[in-house]
């Protein structure tokens, strides 16, 4: 909301330039945005907190002043303006023969008005059009400007209907009926629904309450006669229906954010007031007032010692007392505590934080010190899962990865994980409509945005899947693991097993041991024969050769992923210590010739479960195909090492190497 | 004895004469050695008479020594001529690059976040993980928004349904502690949000934020202060000073934006990082809490903020987009 420093300077007097008022008004919780410089004058743009209606004024903005700075005082149009009843005709009934005025709907508060006659059409006084301008505004004629003007002044939302195109001529405010229809002063056209509230002449509805008038009954150049609104309406009730209906105005801003029902009058005295300065036109004798049921405000009791506590510091017993009269409240003090009755224009004051919270900021937050909370202090930090998705994520590192972090709002894309997706109602547009099940989409665009070669890429966070929304890690990796290097050889590529590897180490970190096999069921981003289940955790393998080809990747990207949202479950506990025997191991090695049907996890079993415990590790060192090896074989190089409680001699060690050779023949397996 | 003499100064001008420290190993061998020629002459110690051999043995062993002393003395002076060689030869191009085991990148938010973890939670708080697909009721309800109020104006929902929403807030995840956990407590998540807002240089609607939150007996504004001020010290560095100013949010009361200053880099200028305040009595009596025995506070900030303010960067859509040459820069 943006403010002419004179329009304050109107109300208040201070010793404070408009730099420092900005400042005053910032550190008491009215930000300001930016002090402009228009035409030779400041302007300051007031950033309004959602709670503080009442701030949405030159009134407003006086009152904070006066509360905090020590130098200012009221002027005498402030006086004006803060009283009921500023103009001496209001017992006057002459008003009552022009017009009427019905209240329906209990979400009308007040409603007010006074009627103008003999108005003749011109412009607002120049002073009027000058502040208005300032302010961004484009001055229209003398009544519009002149209800715009005394909204900005006293935060009271005001609005002129030609009173000759009032059909009556009387107000009804209720709730709009089906099929009723209202033409607004934008010119768009509202289909209305029961429950919005409106304000209507005898026959139709004239104006949405506190929104935007009707385009029908609007005062132009023609007009002569006028019925000047000034209402209070319910802020939940303005919010829905101009939400509801697409508006957004300067009057529903203030109602939204709640006017002060006590204002009413006042600003139709204050309107009445420029309008006789500038025309000689005074109001038709009297106002109608129709005020059901003014609202009452309960005191709030406060504790100096409730304060204290609150904020961290002691405010002496007096200063809360004189704060809390200089913001408006009707102060009574009880022995140890106050009783607060807050002025009609604070409806954020319900409780005693709410009032700890007036007094701490006019104060001095600056005043209170700093202490760092003692008490039964826990262990802070990550646990359980988490703790174990931060271990996971630094071996993932180790192994070569970069980590990415990509959107979770994405488009459809082909290496989606299978199922329904989840769709966001309200997106903000079609490329970013679903919420992602996998991170492969991510991945591939990462790897596609850095030019698709030689690239590792993992990334971790939630999906949200057929099972709900779950913390996954997607890898990549496609190319050279190496930089290449002026002093280095065949760099290497990475493969399935490199990828194989990668996922091992990771998962073996948090004490996951993961076990591969074929897939369960055909995955159409995956290459059907270089690919692998992750037992309860996920998939792997060498993208599939179609979605390579349609998404411009190498053909040798191999892709992974697995869920970890529950890794404790699968986690093994911890191993027990096994001693170390002293003595010396013994090595055999073994070739074997066996057909490439078996996979090697079964020659790895066979050997095992021959050899027993005597087997103290086994590794496969080649695998070789060619010469001497026939079609559909490959020859399996594999290094036994045996170790007991005593020395092996080369005839035992010969022994259980036997056995082990006997079991792979039994496979099928012949000794090269 | 005169042959020890003879075989001494035979072996002293042999040693001079060698001109690499090998050829003086093989001399060393020769004179010196287990079956050397000096060793030898003590063969000969039988032909003598018993009152001879004591002084004949003493002999030998004194040139033995003096030739060994030689030898050790003409050896070392090679040695350093030969190394001398030796290191030029075997010179390198000190400039040439160096062979870096690969090794992956932390993504420039994570370290953030990894930072805010370690600093939070050594201050005793506990992270929790909350969901990004949330409840509209801990999204907003919990937090004491009433229905229809302008506060929502500033958290613009994604929807997935009438009743879940992509939180626009990690204070999401207050509800849920207060549900299942009994004060004292210490609690806080970092994590990413969602608003619906059109994305340029500074707004995205996707972003990170954090929210710490604790209740115990007596906390007050001065706790949230010294709270803050370590945090934006272990952040930020230097003496980071904070400052409050009232502003609203339905879950605290009294609220506040909280804003810091460090002389290395902001120069002096006050930096607007989040809001705080003490957790808003309302929702500690929606949990059953007793407001008389007990208080909290929470703060909250972006992510994003703190590594844009401390390297400069100037577009948050960077982030999120997974340019390597954006993130190699942060290592």
């Amino acid at each position: 909301m943006k403010l002419t420093e004179s329009m304050v300077r109107d109300l208040v007097t201070t010793t404070l330039s408009a730099e420092e008022i900005g400042d005053l008004l910032t550190m008491t919780g009215f930000e300001i945005e930016e002090i402009l410089e228009v035409d030779g004058e400041k302007v300051l743009d007031v950033n309004i907190m959602a709670n503080r209606g009442d701030g949405a004024s030159a009134l407003g903005i006086a009152r904070e002043i006066l509360a905090k700075d020590p130098t200012s005082n009221p002027t005498d149009l402030y006086k004006t303006v803060t009283e009921s009843w500023s103009r001496p005709d209001h017992n006057e009934a002459d008003v009552r023969s022009k017009a009427s005025v019905l209240i329906e709907a209990p979400d009308c508060t007040r409603y007010a008005c006074r009627v103008f006659e003999g108005l003749t059409h011109g412009e607002s006084p120049g002073w009027v059009q000058d502040r208005l301008t300032k302010l961004g505004q484009r001055p229209i004629s003398l009544l519009v400007d002149l209800t715009n003007y005394v909204m900005i002044e006293t935060g009271q939302p005001l609005h002129a209907f030609d009173l000759d195109k009032l059909a009556g001529p009387g107000i009804v405010v209720r709730s709009a009926k089906l099929g009723e229809r209202l033409t607004t002063l934008d010119g768009t056209h509202h289909e209305l629904q029961p429950g919005q509230l409106m304000i209507c002449d005898t026959e139709r509805p004239v104006a949405v309450a506190g929104v935007m008038g009707g385009a029908d009954t609007e005062v132009g150049p023609g007009t002569t006669r006028c019925l000047l609104e000034s209402a209070h309406f319910d802020h939940q009730s303005v919010r829905r229906t101009r939400k509801q209906l697409g508006l957004q105005t300067d009057a529903s801003y203030r109602f939204e954010r709640y006017a002060d029902p006590e204002g009413v009058v006042r600003a139709l005295d204050r309107f009445a007031d420029l309008l006789e300065q500038a025309t000689g036109v005074m109001p038709v004798p009297g106002v109608i007032d129709e005020y059901p049921a003014p609202p009452t405000r309960e005191p709030v009791r406060i504790r100096p010692t409730r304060t204290a506590r609150l904020l961290g510091t002691d405010v002496p017993t007096d200063e809360i007392e004189a704060i809390l009269a200089r913001l408006g409240l009707k102060v009574r003090r009880e022995g140890d505590e106050f009783w607060a009755v807050p002025p009609t224009w604070r409806i954020d004051l319900q409780r005693e934080e709410d009032l700890v919270e007036e007094v701490g900021r006019v104060f001095g937050y600056e005043k209170i010190p700093e202490f760092l909370p003692i008490g039964s202090t826990p262990v802070g930090g990550p646990r359980g899962n988490d703790l174990l998705i931060d271990r996971l994520r630094e071996e993932l590192y180790r192994v070569g990865l970069d980590q990415i972090i990509s959107h979770s709002l994405i488009d459809v894309h082909p290496l989606d994980s299978w199922g329904e997706r989840t769709l966001v109602r309200n997106p903000a547009s079609p490329e970013m409509a679903y919420l992602k099940n996998s991170h492969l989409p991510g991945l591939v665009d990462a790897a596609l945005r850095n030019g698709a070669h030689n690239l590792h890429f993992f990334e971790t966070g939630r999906v949200f899947t057929q099972l709900g929304e779950r913390q996954s890690l997607g890898i990549l990796t496609s190319g050279f693991l190496d930089a290449l290097h002026w002093s280095a050889g065949a760099r290497e590529s990475s493969d399935f097993f490199t990828l194989k590897g990668m996922i091992e180490a990771a998962l073996r970190s948090v004490g996951v041991h993961p076990e591969f096999g074929p897939l369960q069921s055909p995955d159409s981003r995956l290459h059907p024969t270089r690919s692998a289940a992750i037992r309860g955790l996920g998939v792997m393998g060498q993208i599939h050769p179609n979605a390579a080809s349609q998404l411009g990747l190498d053909a040798e990207t191999f892709i992974a992923e697995i869920d970890i949202t529950d890794l404790v479950a699968v986690k093994s506990t911890e191993g027990l210590y096994r001693p170390i025997h002293r003595h010396p191991p013994a090595r055999r090695d073994i070739a074997v010739i066996i057909d490439t049907s078996v996979p090697f996890s079964r020659v790895e079993e066979a050997i095992v479960q021959a050899c027993g415990p005597a087997l103290e590790r086994l590794w496969l060192f080649d695998v070789y195909t060619g010469t001497g090896v026939p079609e559909g074989h490959h020859s399996l190089a594999i290094a036994l090492q045996f170790r007991k409680a005593g020395n092996f001699t080369d005839e035992e060690a010969n022994q259980v190497r036997d056995l082990a050779v006997a079991a792979l023949e039994a496979l099928g397996g012949k000794l090269r | 004895m005169d042959e020890i003499a003879e075989l001494e100064e035979q072996a002293a001008k042999a040693f001079r004469g060698a001109t690499t420290t090998a050829e003086l190993r093989e001399l060393e061998i020769r004179f010196l050695g287990k079956s050397g020629l000096v060793t030898g002459l003590m063969r000969g110690i039988g032909k003598l008479s018993a009152d001879e051999r004591p002084a004949f043995g003493a002999a030998v062993n004194e040139a033995k020594g003096r030739l060994q002393s030689l030898l050790d003395q003409l050896t070392s002076a090679l040695r350093g001529a030969e190394l001398a060689v030796q290191f030029e030869n075997e010179k390198i191009d000190l400039t040439l690059p160096g062979r870096r085991p690969r090794a992956g990148r932390t993504h420039v938010l994570q370290q953030t976040i990894d930072k805010i973890k370690r600093v939070i939670g050594s201050m005793g708080f506990v992270y929790y993980e909350s969901p990004e697909l949330e409840l509209f009721k801990y999204n907003f309800d919990a937090l004491n928004y009433p229905p229809d109020h302008p506060a929502m104006d500033a958290q613009d929902t994604f929807y997935v349904s009438d009743d879940l929403v992509l939180r626009t807030q990690c204070t999401a995840l207050q509800g849920r502690v207060f549900e299942t956990v009994a004060p004292p407590f210490r609690a806080f998540t970092v994590g990413r949000t969602f608003r619906n807002e059109a994305v340029d240089r500074t707004h995205s609607h996707t972003f990170h934020q954090i929210d710490v939150f604790m209740v115990d007996e007596g906390i007050s504004m001065a706790h949230l202060k010294g709270t803050l001020r370590v945090f934006a010290r272990e952040m930020f560095g230097g003496d980071a000073k904070v400052r409050f100013r009232p502003d609203f949010f339905p879950f605290v009361e009294p609220g506040v934006d909280y804003a810091i200053s460090t002389p290395k880099l902001f120069g002096g200028r006050w930096v607007e990082l989040g809001g705080a305040g003490l957790i808003h009595p309302n929702i500690l009596e929606r949990y059953g809490i007793d407001t008389e025995r007990y208080s909290g506070f929470a703060f909250g900030l972006g992510v994003e903020r703190i590594p844009m303010m401390a390297h400069g960067i100037d577009d948050l859509r960077h982030f999120l987009e997974n340019d390597v040459r954006f993130l190699e820069q942060f290592r």
